[in-house]
């Protein structure tokens, strides 16, 4: 059967049939080592009053970059220091202008929400373009080539027409969203071949709904008389403490479970339809439960140690999520990555320095 | 002649890999693979990464080849990381445990709202007057209609603010008074940057008989304005936000949370500092223009029967933005007393 149809369909499955190796992800950051390197960091940050934070952006970055590695190859974050106090720079300057016009000045301030909404797909194009070039494995960089109609289109109409559809049709916004940001990824030359479908965003959103729904039922029957949450009158007797403190593990369990339901799906799903013609297919086999146990366990924690378990939490997360994903590698594809040579857009491409930066505070 | 260093060698602009050795002798470098000595580099033209704990060395060849080292421990040696070295300081950790919970507290709690507070003093008169003139159209459009008090209890409101401004010599240009209706915001006061200061109906009738007590929570207002609260709150809102950004940057949403409650904790403690200082200038100015504090303790009590439904928690109380009312009104009791 396969023979027949793989004679009629295209090329994609030419490469179906070729014999591939599975590559797992690994990863070897440890949670004691980045503690010392966050905290540090902060605390530079701190005296350097936020200068040193661009560093510490960069050496945060470089730390799992490197410690996640393919193939016996590790990834390499490339930005400098610089890039990213320059681009905080301007993102301070414009996040201060527009918060000062907003607080100051409504109605020029509205006029510059209005402003905003067309600056903003240039902004995020900025952070994608520039992320993936920082980016490198086996000294090839990524690239993003995202066009600012597309930006425009996906993070300004679209969560627009999910709005007034009453949310319908975000899960195909969504898909949409996730289509530009991944299909405009190239490594190399390569480009990244997505094949989405909207079919999965409404299963994912279903199954999101459903999950709540049962979640927020059980702790309606179970938590909420013990709380003091009183709905006939509106009011919440936080005189009660244990009541409160209940309110917010609930509060983080129906958290966990949703965003461990809705990202485990898309995920798998991605992960499933993306591939670099010729080098490699990818897998992910998130688990929804053990990845909801994760969440509100680091959440939990961090609570818990009023943010001092976070570097353990962050670890945990990525260690998880490279342990549940996985490359299917071509035989031949060292063969593909061993000639691909200097591309134009590909590798050290050192024009438009001014704008080769991240404008974001993060 | 030191141990040979173990990596892999990428070629110049490619991604063709190859087992490699280094070898170091001197200042010189010497790249090994397929058993033969490819090249000779001085260890000065290479740019080596920056030393990050756990993350073995990565080095860039001049021609962009590239080579990355197995081990993380090995480095070259002018090529050590004083950062590195901070970050695998045991004391220096213990240290940043301690310190910088200390340092955020003395930077969010002291250090920003004096700067704050200090910037806000420069600020031309023009800002909080448009900032005034252009809020007051919002809010006019949006929550006020016009007031259906009558027009000589308005007059007499009116009348005894405008004796109170010429007594403490305010300017009657910049304090303007309103009356209106307003369903959405119920019994209230405010001021606006400008001077602007707005009651309601709804608070006027409360105190229809207590002339003083208006006189008291319009004089508050006043105070608000004259100490440059809401520019004040502008100011640290966005500093803080930006600090916040910048330090804990990458935090995701649990992190936000954390994050997010402790700035909402910080602003309303800010907020409750305001009120204070608003309600200090109330009753000092009470006391210049002659009246009994007692007035703003009868207003702080109408706004308090208004509330007894509301039990006022303990709990909420470090997050309510106005000082507990009982609080207030005792404190205006036993004002100069």
């Amino acid at each position: 059967m396969d023979v027949t149809e793989t004679s009629v369909m295209d090329d994609s499955i030419d490469q179906e049939v070729q014999p591939t190796r599975e590559v797992p992800v690994e990863f070897s950051g440890k949670s004691g080592e980045f503690f010392g390197i966050w905290i540090v960091n902060i605390l530079l940050s701190i005296v350097t009053l936020g200068i040193y934070s661009a560093w510490a952006k960069v050496r945060t970055q470089q730390y799992f970059y490197g410690n996640t590695a393919i193939d016996g190859h590790r990834f390499e974050y490339l930005a400098t220091p610089m890039q990213i106090l320059k681009g905080r720079i301007l993102a301070i300057i414009l996040f201060v202008c527009y918060s000062l016009a907003v607080s100051f000045f409504p109605i020029v301030g509205l006029l510059f929400i209005f402003a905003m909404l067309f600056l903003s797909p240039w902004l995020i194009n900025q952070g994608l373009r520039f992320n993936c070039r920082m980016t490198s494995y086996r000294n090839v960089r990524f690239s993003f080539a995202g066009s600012y109609g597309e930006a425009f289109m996906c993070f300004i109409i679209l969560p627009i027409v999910g709005a007034i559809t009453f949310y319908i049709a975000l899960p195909w916004a969504l898909r949409k969203m996730d289509e530009y940001v991944y299909s405009n990824i190239n490594y190399g030359d390569k480009p990244l071949k997505v094949k989405l479908e909207t079919s999965q965003y409404y299963l994912a959103s279903l199954y999101v709904v459903v999950a709540t729904g049962i979640i927020g039922a059980i702790i309606g029957a179970l938590v909420v008389p013990v709380m003091g949450l009183d709905f006939a009158n509106g009011t919440f007797d936080s005189t009660n403490p244990a009541g409160t403190v209940l309110f917010v593990f609930a509060y983080l369990f129906l958290i966990s479970v949703a965003t461990a339901v809705f990202r485990s799906h898309i995920r798998n799903h991605l992960f499933s339809v993306s591939e670099f013609e010729g080098l490699t297919r990818f897998k992910s086999a998130v688990r929804v439960v053990r990845f909801a146990q994760l969440l509100f366990v680091n959440s939990m924690a961090i609570i818990l140690t009023l943010g001092l378990a976070y570097p353990w939490a962050k670890i945990q997360l990525a260690a998880f999520l490279a342990n549940a994903t996985a490359l299917d590698m071509h035989d031949n594809a060292d063969d593909v990555l061993d000639s691909m040579e200097e591309q134009k857009s590909s590798f050290g491409e050192e024009a438009s320095e001014l704008f080769d930066v991240d404008i974001s505070l993060t | 002649m030191s141990q040979p260093i173990l990596g892999t060698y990428y070629f110049p602009k490619s991604s063709k890999a190859h087992e490699a050795q280094l070898q170091v002798s001197g200042d010189m470098i010497s790249l090994h693979y397929l058993g033969t000595c490819a090249e000779v580099f001085d260890i000065n033209a290479l740019k080596v990464s920056t030393e990050i704990p756990g993350v073995p060395m990565s080095i860039e060849f001049p021609d962009g080849a590239k080579f990355t080292a197995k081990e993380s421990a090995i480095r070259l040696q002018p090529h050590r990381s004083n950062l590195a070295a901070m970050e695998k300081s045991k004391q220096l950790i213990v240290a940043s445990v301690i310190l910088v919970p200390l340092l955020l507290w003395f930077m969010i709690m002291v250090v920003m709202p004096r700067m704050a507070q200090a910037s806000v003093a420069y600020l031309p008169e023009a800002i909080p007057e448009q900032m005034g003139k252009q809020a007051f159209k919002l809010i006019e459009e949006l929550f006020l209609e016009p007031s259906t008090i009558e027009e000589s209890t308005q007059q007499q409101v009116k009348q005894q603010w405008q004796q109170a401004l010429s007594a403490l010599n305010l300017s009657s240009d910049k304090y303007v008074l309103h009356v209106y209706a307003s369903e959405s915001l119920g019994p209230n006061a405010f001021a606006l940057p400008d001077g602007t200061v707005v009651i309601t109906d709804e608070l006027l009738e409360k105190l229809i008989d207590k002339p003083d007590a208006v006189l008291a929570v319009l004089l508050h207002e006043i105070g608000h304005v004259e100490h440059r609260h809401s520019l004040r709150m502008v100011a640290q809102s966005v500093s803080n936000a930006v600090v916040f950004a910048m330090i804990f940057g990458d935090l995701e949403s649990i992190g936000e949370i954390l994050l997010g409650s402790g700035s909402t904790l910080v602003q309303s403690q800010f907020s409750r500092d305001m009120e204070r200082e608003a309600d200090e200038y109330a009753l000092s100015h009470l006391v210049l223009l002659g009246k009994s504090t007692e007035a703003f303790a009868q207003a702080m009590q109408s706004f308090l029967d208004l509330s007894t439904g509301d039990k006022d928690p303990k709990l909420l109380k470090y997050l309510s933005s106005h000082p507990d009312t009982q609080e207030r009104i005792d404190k205006a009791r036993n004002y100069q007393q």
